[in-house]
């Protein structure tokens, strides 16, 4: 205890000297260890580019996909891996098979909708219903090839299935992994 | 919740970026250096914000930044190896007048910036200069060679 009532320690020369002279504190064996870990970081950061520029993180090549589904009825093209809450677009090609009645007829599973966060259909469609824990669209159609685009903004992320189904038709099952 | 774990992972991310890009942002900041700082905070708070511009977001993520600024700090006090690991040692640039290239190699110092230090102590040249350690800040710190009598 000091005169003034403070708590007081020695002062010990503790730092290390270089020469015997110039206390630095250097400890170049820590830091020998550290710029080996920030060179395997390093590889890591070159390698996580990499990985975006191909689209592993979504929006490259390997995020785009597209999946056929019974013949003459519909094919899909989506991303593969979307990001959290950035837009995107899953668009169906619907084929001459697919129109009943001049009309199409396509169930979506409820994944669309909550965490794939659909936010429009374009062309809106003439109806919606719940359905089978889905979404059952109707679009007017005609006989030729048309398509009809989904708005995509994930709302949460994670891998998510979803099912796309034209009614009387095999359904076609997606795998949508969501990036934070 | 949400606002907390984005503050606090955007918080640590950004200790180990900066630790990790080296230290030469601390002290010697060039312009090029301003544009690296600048643009990595920038995306940081980009993700920290995200779509919440309320001003209990703000309130949020600048206090649990506040904690974990505290925290780090207390932890470091006590622990030799925790302030290692989050501010790194000193690293001696130049002894007895010798450049140690390994060490000017590994954390990206040029001479340049050696001699810009020793100018601000009023040294007119690099043989003027006994040590030069670069500090944990990223000063780099200049000891004059003693006169010879």
């Amino acid at each position: 205890m000091s005169g003034a009532g403070y708590k007081t320690a020695p002062v010990e020369d503790s730092i290390s000297k270089v020469n015997d002279e110039l206390a630095v504190g250097a400890d170049l064996k820590f830091q020998r260890r550290w710029w080996f870990f920030e060179r395997c970081v390093w590889v890591l950061f070159l390698l996580i580019v990499i990985a975006d520029l191909l689209g592993c993180f979504g929006r490259g090549y390997f995020s785009h996909a597209a999946q056929k589904g019974p013949a003459g009825v519909m094919d899909i093209q989506y991303e593969r891996i979307e990001r959290f809450s950035t837009p995107s677009i899953l668009t169906v090609h619907f084929g001459p098979n697919a129109v009943r009645d001049g009309q199409i007829k396509l169930w979506a599973s409820g994944s669309l909708v909550k965490p794939l966060g659909n936010q429009r259909v374009i062309p809106a469609p003439s109806s919606s219903v719940l359905e089978n824990g889905g979404v059952l669209y109707t679009f007017p159609a005609s006989p030729h090839p048309s398509s009809v685009e989904f708005a995509l903004e994930p709302a949460t992320f994670g891998a998510f299935p979803l099912t796309l189904q034209v009614p009387g038709t095999d359904a076609v099952n997606l795998k949508i992994y969501v990036m934070p | 919740m949400d606002s907390v774990i984005r503050a606090a992972f955007g918080y640590c991310f950004l200790i180990f970026m900066v630790r990790i890009v080296g230290r030469r942002p601390g002290k010697q900041m060039t312009p090029f250096e301003f544009v690296l700082i600048f643009f990595i905070g920038g995306l940081t708070l980009t993700s920290m914000v995200n779509d919440d511009r309320s001003f209990s977001n703000a309130l949020v993520q600048i206090v649990t930044v506040a904690c974990l600024h505290f925290l780090i700090a207390a932890v470091k006090v006590r622990s030799v190896w925790f302030t290692l690991l989050i501010d790194g040692t000193p690293v001696v640039l130049m002894e007895k007048n010798q450049w140690i290239s390994e060490n000017m190699l590994e954390m990206r110092i040029a001479d340049d910036d050696v001699m810009a230090a020793a100018r601000d102590k009023g040294l007119l040249s690099l043989e003027q200069i006994d040590y030069a350690v670069l500090e944990r800040n990223g000063e780099i710190s200049v000891i004059q060679m003693e006169e010879a009598s």
